[in-house]
């Protein structure tokens, strides 16, 4: 499956991505995670990407990226913040498991 | 206290943060940070120049001898760093209105040079002068940016433009299309600097002089420190948000040190750059949470926070601190958003004091954020050890001012794992 992780610049996504892909891996499944900064979402979100998660920190682009990811038809959720730690793998893996159903 | 929260989330830190929103200020935040590589290896090169090593080395002899040559990539990148900003203004805009970016840009970038007047010095013919492409010119490029991409756009949505059959290719009918917005914002600008003799340069500088002492300022600096912890207190980006307000300034003031610094002043004009911000009071990201994670590495004692220090310790050395701030939880927690919010103010005080008393040199270069503070703040002062000493002097702050409330927080960790664990063993 390929996520893609937008947040701010891309670099805090990095250290959540690989609690993710370690929590995805646990169950037996192999995730392509990529993280990217919000101002690059229009040129990423057509290239393949089976789910979109947005950081909490930039919830307040939400509406904005969300409307980007629908347009381009991929489904788009908002990282509950509980989520968003090196710790918050599980709750990250279950999220991503309710959008993608 | 949380529906205090919910208030202030609601009424107060959403409805800002959706402002930082708006299409010209995001414009203008892209267009400024696509330049950012450029000042970011551009302003090495006053190091180059200028070596934080002992005088009478040969090495600092030379340097010392080429530096006009060797502050060269300066001049051509972070010198005149407006030229790249209007490209970026230009283009972001453009993209916003879904109008053609690259004609947007080029427009932005010919309404800039208009601002200007070349004047013609004898063997080299007609010369620019580079002053008002630096960090003087930047509140010029993004106002004239600004107008000149509407004008484009307006053209384009009203169908004011050239059209051609459709047996022409698309790249020249592109081209054409442009033409008249080209010509009106050429005729505008003409008639501002060429006919009517107006310098839109020093007309800006003196309306901006007050905003510019005004951000320079103890206020100017702990009002967008106070802003940026509140926003994260609700987990929102913070520097993200109050940045699209207070960067195009943070960028003037950090242009004109490094061109102080270029022409070898003695003192330097401006206390807070954005590296000021980054390298003395942001020390292991918004917050100062390095020393939060100093306290919980050295005095944890449940489980939870034990772990969590573990894990993020090596990403706050380089400032990266949203495992710090949704880990803890900070975000949303009263116990730790009041050290969160008071610990930079003291620093951003003391480091203010200290670099105005010229203790410390002003910071004039630009290294990558994700360094750890120490070194940053050592490069960013062009080499001043001095710098390094205050690093470590706020960092023993904030550890201190932390650690109380840390400690707190870390007993009522303790009290819910040993509930936890009598829960499971009673069921």
């Amino acid at each position: 499956m390929n996520v893609l992780f937008v947040c701010a610049g891309g670099m805090s996504s990095a250290i959540v991505v690989k609690a993710l892909k370690e929590e995805g891996k646990k169950h037996g499944q192999d995730l392509h995670v990529h993280a990217i900064g919000s101002n690059e979402v229009a040129e990423e979100i057509n290239n393949n990407w089976d789910v979109c998660m947005v950081a909490p920190q930039i919830r307040h682009r939400f509406k904005q990226i969300n409307q980007q990811a629908t347009e381009a038809g991929v489904p788009c959720e908002a990282i509950p913040p509980q989520a968003y730690t090196p710790m918050g793998g599980p709750l990250l893996y279950k999220t991503l498991n309710e959008l993608v159903e | 206290m949380s529906k205090f929260v919910n208030f202030l989330e609601n009424n107060l830190s959403a409805p800002m943060a959706r402002l930082s929103e708006q299409r010209h200020l995001l414009a203008v935040r892209d267009g400024v940070i696509s330049s950012l590589p450029f000042i970011i290896v551009g302003s090495f090169f006053l190091i180059f120049a200028f070596p934080p090593l002992p005088e009478s080395w040969a090495i600092t002899q030379w340097a010392a001898e080429h530096a006009a040559d060797i502050l060269i990539p300066y001049r051509m990148t972070m010198f005149i760093m407006s030229l790249y900003v209007a490209f970026g203004i230009g283009y972001n805009l453009a993209k916003s209105y879904k109008v053609d970016p690259l004609s947007g840009a080029q427009i932005a970038v010919a309404a800039l040079l208009l601002t200007i007047t070349p004047s013609v010095v004898e063997e080299l013919g007609f010369v620019l002068p580079m002053q008002y492409l630096g960090g003087h010119g930047l509140f010029v490029t993004i106002i004239v940016s600004i107008i000149s991409v509407e004008i484009f756009r307006v053209c384009k949505q009203k169908r004011i433009t050239i059209k051609l059959p459709e047996q022409v290719p698309s790249s020249v009918s592109r081209s054409f299309e442009a033409l008249i917005p080209v010509a009106i914002v050429i005729f505008l600008m003409t008639l501002i600097t060429v006919v009517m003799g107006v310098n839109l340069h020093h007309l800006v500088d003196k309306i901006a002089a007050p905003l510019v002492t005004a951000g320079d300022s103890l206020f100017g600096v702990l009002v967008p420190v106070f802003l940026i912890t509140f926003f994260w207190s609700f987990g929102i980006h913070g520097v993200s948000v109050v940045g699209s307000v207070a960067r195009p300034l943070w960028e003037v003031y950090l242009v004109n040190n490094s061109e102080a610094a270029a022409n070898g002043a003695a003192t330097l004009p401006h206390i807070a750059p954005e590296t000021f911000y980054q390298w003395f009071i942001w020390i292991g990201g918004s917050g100062a949470t390095l020393g939060l994670v100093i306290a919980m590495l050295l005095f944890a004692r449940s489980k939870y926070m034990k772990n969590l220090g573990k894990t993020v310790i090596v990403p706050s050395l380089f400032n990266i601190n949203e495992p710090v701030i949704f880990g803890m939880p900070i975000v949303l927690n009263p116990l730790l958003i009041i050290p969160f919010i008071v610990t930079p103010l003291i620093t951003a005080t003391l480091s203010y004091f200290v670099v105005s008393f010229g203790w410390i040199t002003p910071t004039y270069i630009m290294p990558p954020w994700t360094l750890p503070a120490p070194i940053g703040a050592y490069l960013s002062t062009g080499g001043d050890w001095r710098a390094v000493v205050l690093v470590l002097v706020n960092i023993t702050i904030s550890v201190l001012i932390y650690l109380p409330f840390f400690r707190l927080y870390d007993k009522k960790m303790i009290a819910m794992e040993q509930d936890d664990s009598t829960n499971t063993v009673q069921n």
